[in-house]
C-alpha cells in the first residue's frame, strides 16, 4: 500500500509499517460528530501541549463532514497541508510533525507542530571578535535562516532546499543573493549537491568533500563560518551559502585561501590596523610552518642561519641531548600535538591541570633532565601559537608544519625551498568552481589586491571582487 | 576498466611512497651531513711558518652546556702541521673527530715569520677558496707566532680571538687607532694592480696581576695546544699597521702614521691625537675627518694628500681655569701646532711606504683607473717618481 | 588557466628571466672581460631585445609555433624543425640546471653534502613537468613578486660595499675581452627562444612588442646593476665568486649582529630559479606535444622522462662542470644564438594568414 485510503486501521498498520520504533505513538479518539480520528506522531519531536491545543481539542468538538479541506479549517494551526502518500507522511512524522488521520478519507492532514529542541545562540566559540556582532548559528535550520534573513531583507535572497542522504534526510539549504551570485555557479553546486549519494549527513563537513575539485586535498577547497554576519558579508560578495539542518557550520563558495585571513573584525576598525593584522595572521603562520623546520635544518646543514653567538647558546643547550637535532624538534612537536589534542578532548576542569601538567612538568622536567633543550620548546612554543592566528587553517597548517620538519630533517634548507615550491604550484593550479584558491594573487587581479592581505578603506571597495564573477559588478553606489 | 582504476590512484600512491622516502630519509640520512654535534667551529685561526711547512692554530668554540650559569665562549686550541694550510685543518679533523667549519671564522691571524717569509696568499688561499669560508673574515698580523696569541689567555673575554676582534671593532677603526682589513680586500689588494695592502699588527701585553686558572685545553695535531694550567692574562694591542707587497710584509707603520692613514681616508670620528701648546702636551679629538688621496697625472705624477679635521680641546697637560675648562674651542697656536705634527705624520708616512715600496695609497690602480697609457708609461717607478703635496687643515670647534 | 595573460607574460620578461643571470654569468664575465664586463652583457641584452620584439610580434599572426611552421613548411617539416628546437631547448636547459646543482650545494649547506641533496630537485620538475605549460603564468604571479624582493633585497644591502670606479678603465680588456666575452655570456641569452613555444598560449594585445622589450630591457637593466655592482664589490677577485648573488650581501654591517638575514632574499631567489631552470624542459615537451599530438598518458611519461634524462646528465657530468662550462662558452657557443636570434625574426617572414593544412 502506497497511499493512504479511507480505512482507518489499514493505513495506521501501513504507517506503523513503515515507522515501527516504540517513540512513533499513535492517539485514537472519536469526534463528537462521530468520525474516528488517529493522530501519529513522533514522542521526542513534537508538541504535545500545542498538538492538544491546536489539534486534539476542536477535532473532539469537530461535526462537520469527513472533508479534508473541512477538518483542516476546523484545526487551529497555522502551518497544515494534506498529503496522501503513506512515504511521505511517514517523513514528516520523522522530522516531527504529527499526521491526523481519520475514517473514510483517503489522505492525511500534516500539521506543523514540531518541536526540536535547540540551543540558544550564542557567539560561536571559533570565532570570537572583540568588535562586531556576535551571533553564531546553531544547529536548527530555521533559526539560522532566520538570521539571515534578518540581515538581509530582499526578496533577491534565495533559499533552495534540498534533502540530502538517503537515512537523514538532511535539509541543505543554497543560499545566494539572486543577480549577484554567479548562476553556473549556483547551478553547478546545486547539481553536485544533488548528485550525492550517501547514507547520512551529520554535519555540513560532509558536504565539502563532494563540493571540492580535489577531494583528497590537504588543501581547504570550502570557506566555513559560524556567523551569519560573514555569511551575509560573503553572500553579498557574489558568493553561494550552504546550510545543513543539524550543523552550525556554514559553508560558502567559491572559496579564495586569503579569506581565513580575514577576520569579520578587520572591517569593524580602521583599515591601516586591518592591514597591519593581516599581515601579522600570515606573519605567523608562516612562523608556525616555517620555524621548526628551519631550527633544524639550520641545525643539521647550514649552521650560518644562526648568528654566532646564537649558535654557541644553542650549541650549549643540545650538547647533553641524547636525540639528533631533528628527533628532538619531532619528539617535541609530537608532544604539542597530543597536549592540543588531549586539551580540546579533555573537560574543561581538567584542561587546567593538563596545562599544569603539559607545559610546567613536562617541559620544565624534560628540560632539567636533558630529554629536550630548551631552545626546541621556545622554538615548537612559538610555532604553536602561530598556529592559532589564522585558526580556520590549522588543520591544514599543523600537517604542513610535520612535513616541513620531516624534509628539513631530511634534504635541509633545500629541501624546504623545493618544498615550498610544490606548495606553490600545487596552490595555483587548483580551482574550485571556475575560481582559483589563490587569487587575487595568482592569477593577480590588482582591485582585488584592495580586500586581500592589505585592506583600503570602505569606500575604495566599491566593487565587488572580480574573482568571484559576480554579474552584478558595483556594491557602492 | 581496472587499468584505469589503477590510474586513478597512483596519485595517492605516489604521495604515499614520497611520505615513505621522506621519512626514510629523516631517520637514516646522511647526505655528507654534518651536524651541529659533529662540528668544530672555528672562531680563529692562526697561521705560522715552520720548517716542514705551516701550522694552523684553530680557536674552537665549545659549548657550555646546557646547565650554564655564566655567558660568554668558552674555547679549545688545536694545532696541525703539515705542508699546507689544507694539510693541517685535515689533521685536526683526523686527530680529534670533529669537522672543521670555518663558515664563523672572523679572524685570520699571521705570524710575523709566515708574513715575512712567505706570499701570504699561498696559505691564504685555502681560505679564498674554500666556498663555506666567509672572506668578510678579518686579517691581522701578529709579534711572534700566531698560535701564541691565538693560545693565550685574554685578560677582557673569554677567547683571545673575541678580544682580539674588539679591537677591530667599528668604533675602534673609527678612532683613527686601528686600521682593518678583510680577506676579502687583502685579496683584490694583493691580486689588483698595486700588489700592495695593510694588515694591523697586533702586539701582547701582559697584564699585570692578571693570572686565570680555569682555561681548559685539548690536545692536538702537531702538539701545538695550549696547555692547561695557569697563565698569564694578556692583552693586547693594534695600533701598529703592517705594510705588504707582492703578499710579503715589508714594513710597519707606528701608531702615528697608522692614525695619518685614517685621516687620509677620513674614516676618523672622535679619535685622539697628541701636539703641544705652550710648551706641554695637549690632546685634541677630531670631531669631523675628510680626507683623500688624489693623483695627478697631467704631466709627472704628482699625489695630493689631503686631510681636514675638525678638532675640539680633550685635554691639556697644564692646571687650567674654570672657564678654560668650560671652552672646547682650541686656540690659534695649538692649531698651528696641531696642523705642523698631522703634516709631520703624513710625510714620515709618505716616507715609510716609499722606503719599503708599498703602494699603500693604492696611486697605481687610480693611475691604472684614470689612464691606460700614462699606467704603461709610470707603472714600474710610480712610488719613487711622484711627488707629494701634503694638505692638511686643522679647524676649532667654534 | 586556459591562457597566460599578458601580465603574466611581462612578469616574467622583466623580473623571471634576470634570475637565470645573477649566478654564474657575473663570474664568468668577470673572466673573460675583466672590468669591461659590462659591454658584453649589454650587447648580449640588446640583441636578445631585439630578438624577442620579433617573437611577440610573431604572436600577432595568433598560431602556436607547430603551427607557423605547419601553415608555411608543411607538417612533416614542420615536425622535423619542432623536435629540432625541442632538442635545443633540452640543450639550452642544461648549464643552467647544472648551475642551480652547484649553486644548492654551495649556498644550502656548509659541507658539501652529496648528490642526494640534489635529487629532490628532479622530484619537483617533474611534478612541475606534468602541469600544463599555462600554470606557468599563474606561477610567474606568485614569482615575480618575490623575485623583486629577493633582487632589491640583496641590491640594498649590497650597494654600500661596492666601488664602482672599479669599472674603469673603459677598455682595457681591449676587443678581445670583449668577444670572448660575449660568447660566453650567449650559453645564458636563450630568453626569446623561451618565448616561442608560448606563442598561441597568449594573446597579443595592443603594443605588447614594445611593452615586452621594455619589460625585458628593465630586468637587463637591473642585472647590468647588479653586474657592476658585482665587479665594485670584488673587482680582481670576481671571477673566484662564482655565485654572484649569493656572494655580494655579506659584507653588509647589520649581518654581524642579525646573522646572515641575506638568506632570507638568497632562498627567495632560489625558489624562483627553481621553476626558472625546468622552464626550457617543459617546452621542450610541449614542442613535442603540439607537433605529434597529445595522447592521455604521453605528458606524463615525457615529463617522467626527460626528468630521468637530466637526472642521468647530472650525475654524469657532476664532476666536471668546467668542462662543460667551456663546452658551452667556447666550443658550441654558437648554436644558442642560431636559435634564440636568428629564428624569431625568421617568422615573422613566415606565411601570415591560416593555411589549410
Amino acid at each position: 500500500m502506497k497511499n493512504v485510503t479511507g480505512d482507518l486501521d489499514k493505513t495506521g498498520e501501513a504507517l506503523k509499517k513503515l515507522l515501527p520504533a516504540e517513540d512513533f505513538l499513535t492517539f485514537d479518539f472519536p469526534a463528537e460528530g462521530g468520525i474516528d480520528f488517529c493522530i501519529l506522531f513522533a514522542d521526542a519531536l513534537t508538541d504535545k501541549e500545542l498538538l492538544g491545543e491546536q489539534v486534539i481539542a476542536p477535532l473532539r468538538a469537530y461535526r462537520g463532514k469527513p472533508l479534508a479541506e473541512e477538518v483542516k479549517s476546523a484545526l487551529t494551526s497555522p502551518e497544515t497541508k494534506t498529503e496522501k502518500s503513506l512515504e511521505k507522511l511517514a517523513e514528516e512524522v520523522l522530522i516531527g510533525n504529527p499526521v491526523v488521520l481519520f475514517s473514510d478519507m483517503d489522505m492525511g492532514i500534516v500539521v506543523g507542530t514540531k518541536k526540536i529542541p535547540v540551543r540558544a545562540i550564542a557567539e560561536p566559540p571559533t570565532d570570537v571578535t572583540i568588535k562586531g556582532p556576535r551571533e553564531g548559528f546553531i544547529e536548527d535550520f530555521k533559526t539560522n535562516t532566520s538570521l539571515i534573513r534578518r540581515r538581509l531583507k530582499t526578496g533577491e535572497l534565495k533559499i533552495d532546499t534540498l534533502s540530502v542522504g538517503r537515512r537523514s534526510s538532511t535539509t541543505v539549504a543554497v543560499c545566494y543573493l539572486d543577480g549577484t551570485a554567479p548562476k553556473e555557479t549556483v547551478e553547478q553546486i546545486k547539481k553536485k549537491l544533488g548528485e550525492i549519494d550517501i547514507d547520512i549527513i551529520p554535519d555540513s563537513s560532509y558536504l565539502t568533500h563532494f563540493l571540492a575539485s580535489r577531494p583528497y586535498s590537504l588543501v581547504k577547497q570550502v570557506g566555513t563560518t559560524e556567523k551569519p554576519d560573514i555569511f551575509c558579508a560573503k553572500l553579498a560578495e557574489g558568493r553561494v551559502g550552504i546550510l545543513a539542518d543539524g550543523s552550525p557550520i556554514a559553508l560558502t563558495l567559491p572559496y579564495l585561501i586569503i579569506e581565513d585571513f580575514q577576520s569579520s573584525e578587520d572591517y569593524f576598525v580602521p583599515p591601516y590596523r586591518a592591514t597591519f593584522t593581516r599581515l601579522l595572521r600570515l606573519f605567523a603562520l608562516v612562523v608556525a610552518i616555517y620555524l621548526p623546520a628551519f631550527y633544524v635544518a639550520a641545525q643539521l646543514f647550514k649552521l650560518q642561519l644562526f648568528p654566532v653567538k646564537l649558535l654557541l647558546t644553542i650549541a650549549g643547550s643540545i650538547r647533553d641531548i641524547p636525540f639528533s637535532p631533528s628527533l628532538e624538534m619531532l619528539l617535541v612537536l609530537l608532544v604539542l600535538e597530543v597536549l592540543n589534542e588531549a586539551s580540546i578532548r579533555m573537560p574543561k576542569y581538567v584542561g587546567m591541570a593538563l596545562s599544569v601538567v603539559g607545559a610546567l612538568v613536562l617541559g620544565e622536567t624534560a628540560v632539567s633532565a636533558g630529554f629536550v633543550s630548551t631552545p626546541a620548546i621556545i622554538i615548537i612554543a612559538f610555532s604553536g601559537i602561530g598556529l592559532y592566528a589564522v585558526p580556520n587553517l590549522i588543520e591544514q597548517t599543523s600537517v604542513l608544519r610535520l612535513f616541513m620538519l620531516l624534509v628539513a630533517g631530511s634534504v635541509g634548507t633545500y629541501g624546504i625551498i623545493l618544498a615550498t615550491a610544490f606548495i606553490i604550484l600545487y596552490l595555483v593550479t587548483t580551482e574550485n568552481f571556475g575560481v582559483p584558491l589563490v587569487a587575487p594573487f595568482s592569477p593577480m587581479v590588482g582591485r582585488d589586491l584592495r580586500d586581500s592581505l592589505i585592506k583600503y578603506n570602505l569606500g575604495s571597495l566599491d566593487k565587488r571582487p572580480r574573482t568571484l564573477h559576480s554579474p552584478n559588478k558595483r556594491r557602492l553606489a | 576498466m581496472r587499468f584505469k582504476k589503477f590510474l586513478q590512484t597512483v596519485p595517492m600512491k605516489l604521495w604515499i611512497i614520497l611520505i615513505v622516502v621522506v621519512l626514510f630519509s629523516f631517520f637514516s640520512n646522511d647526505f655528507g651531513l654534518v651536524d651541529i654535534q659533529k662540528t668544530a667551529i672555528i672562531l680563529a685561526a692562526g697561521i705560522d711558518k715552520t720548517e716542514n711547512g705551516f701550522s694552523l692554530t684553530a680557536q674552537i668554540a665549545v659549548p657550555k652546556g646546557s646547565d650554564r650559569t655564566t655567558g660568554g665562549t668558552s674555547s679549545v686550541e688545536i694545532g696541525a702541521e703539515g705542508e699546507t694550510v689544507s694539510d693541517c685543518v685535515s689533521l685536526i679533523f683526523s686527530e680529534t673527530g670533529w669537522v672543521p667549519k670555518l663558515v664563523f671564522c672572523d679572524l685570520i691571524v699571521l705570524g710575523e715569520d709566515a708574513a715575512r717569509e712567505v706570499d701570504v696568499i699561498s696559505h691564504l688561499n685555502y681560505f679564498l677558496r674554500n666556498d663555506y669560508m666567509p672572506d668578510s673574515c678579518l686579517l691581522a698580523v701578529c709579534e711572534g707566532k700566531a698560535e701564541e696569541l691565538i693560545s693565550s689567555t685574554s685578560a677582557i673575554d673569554d677567547a683571545s680571538s673575541l678580544a682580539i676582534e674588539k679591537l677591530f671593532s667599528e668604533a675602534a677603526v673609527k678612532s683613527g687607532k686601528v686600521l682593518t682589513n678583510t680577506l676579502k680586500d687583502f685579496a683584490i689588494d694583493y691580486y689588483g694592480v698595486s700588489k700592495c695592502s695593510f694588515l694591523p699588527y697586533v702586539r701582547m701585553k701582559e697584564q699585570e696581576g692578571g693570572q686565570n686558572d680555569s682555561q681548559t685545553a685539548a690536545g692536538g695535531g702537531g702538539g701545538t695546544s695550549s696547555g692547561g694550567g695557569e697563565e698569564k692574562q694578556q692583552i693586547y694591542i693594534a695600533e701598529e699597521t703592517a705594510l705588504f707587497r707582492e703578499g710579503k710584509m715589508v714594513g710597519l707603520l707606528p701608531r702615528e702614521q697608522t692614525l695619518a692613514l685614517s685621516l687620509l681616508e677620513g674614516n676618523v670620528f672622535t679619535g685622539t691625537f697628541n701636539t703641544e701648546g705652550d710648551g706641554s702636551p695637549v690632546t685634541l679629538t677630531v670631531m669631523k675627518n675628510e680626507g683623500g688621496i688624489s693623483l695627478d697625472s697631467a704631466h709627472a705624477p704628482k699625489a695630493e694628500l689631503s686631510l681636514s679635521v675638525t678638532v675640539r680641546l680633550c685635554c691639556r697637560g697644564v692646571t687650567a681655569p674654570v672657564e678654560d675648562i668650560a671652552s672646547d674651542s682650541v686656540s690659534e697656536d695649538i692649531l698651528q701646532s696641531a696642523k705642523a705634527t698631522l703634516t709631520e705624520y703624513v710625510q714620515k708616512l709618505w716616507d715609510l711606504c716609499k722606503e719599503s715600496k708599498c703602494d699603500v695609497f693604492q696611486l697605481k690602480r687610480m693611475l691604472y683607473r684614470s689612464s691606460l697609457k700614462k699606467y704603461a708609461e709610470w707603472k714600474d717607478v710610480l712610488l719613487e717618481a711622484v711627488t707629494p703635496v701634503i694638505h692638511t687643515q686643522v679647524i676649532s670647534m667654534k | 588557466m586556459k591562457k597566460i595573460s599578458t601580465r603574466q607574460l611581462l612578469f616574467f620578461l622583466a623580473c623571471i628571466m634576470p634570475v637565470g643571470k645573477l649566478v654564474l654569468l657575473p663570474a664568468r664575465l668577470a673572466d673573460t672581460s675583466k672590468n669591461d664586463l659590462l659591454f658584453p652583457l649589454l650587447v648580449s641584452y640588446l640583441v636578445q631585445a631585439a630578438a624577442i620584439f620579433c617573437a611577440l610580434l610573431v604572436a600577432k599572426k595568433g598560431m602556436t609555433f607547430y603551427e607557423l611552421l605547419a601553415n608555411t613548411f608543411g607538417k612533416i617539416v614542420a615536425k622535423i624543425l619542432i623536435t629540432l628546437f625541442a632538442v635545443f631547448l633540452l640543450f639550452a636547459a642544461f648549464l643552467p640546471i647544472l648551475e642551480q646543482k652547484l649553486f644548492v650545494q654551495s649556498v644550502f649547506y656548509d659541507t658539501l653534502p652529496s648528490f642526494v641533496a640534489f635529487a629532490p630537485f628532479f622530484l619537483f620538475a617533474a611534478y612541475l613537468l606534468s602541469k600544463p605549460l599555462t600554470s606557468h603564468g599563474r606561477v610567474w604571479d606568485i614569482l615575480a613578486p618575490l623575485s623583486v624582493v629577493g633582487i632589491l633585497g640583496i641590491l640594498i644591502l649590497s650597494l654600500s660595499s661596492a666601488d664602482f670606479s672599479a669599472l674603469a678603465p673603459v677598455g682595457a680588456a681591449g676587443w678581445k675581452g670583449f668577444f670572448r666575452g660575449t660568447m660566453s655570456a650567449t650559453a645564458w641569452f636563450f630568453d626569446a627562444a623561451l618565448l616561442l613555444p608560448l606563442l598561441g598560449t597568449f594573446r597579443y594585445e595592443k603594443g605588447l612588442a614594445w611593452k615586452g622589450t621594455v619589460c625585458y630591457l628593465a630586468g637587463g637593466a637591473v642585472v647590468a646593476l647588479f653586474v657592476a655592482m658585482f665587479y665594485g664589490i670584488f673587482q680582481e677577485i670576481s671571477p673566484n665568486q662564482l655565485f654572484a648573488f649569493t656572494a655580494t650581501s655579506k659584507y653588509f654591517s647589520g649581518i654581524s649582529m642579525l646573522g646572515r638575514i641575506d638568506y632570507i632574499f638568497i632562498f627567495a631567489l632560489g625558489l624562483v630559479m627553481s621553476f626558472y631552470v625546468t622552464l626550457p624542459l617543459k617546452e621542450s615537451i610541449e614542442c613535442v606535444l603540439e607537433a605529434y599530438g597529445r595522447p592521455r598518458y604521453l605528458p606524463t611519461l615525457l615529463a617522467l622522462a626527460v626528468t630521468a634524462l637530466f637526472l642521468a646528465l647530472v650525475v654524469i657530468f657532476d664532476y666536471r662542470f668546467t668542462e662543460v662550462l667551456g663546452f658551452f662558452t667556447e666550443t658550441v657557443f654558437w648554436i644558442i644564438p642560431i636559435f634564440s636570434v636568428a629564428i624569431p625574426p625568421l617568422l615573422l617572414l613566415l606565411r601570415r594568414k591560416r593555411h589549410a593544412v
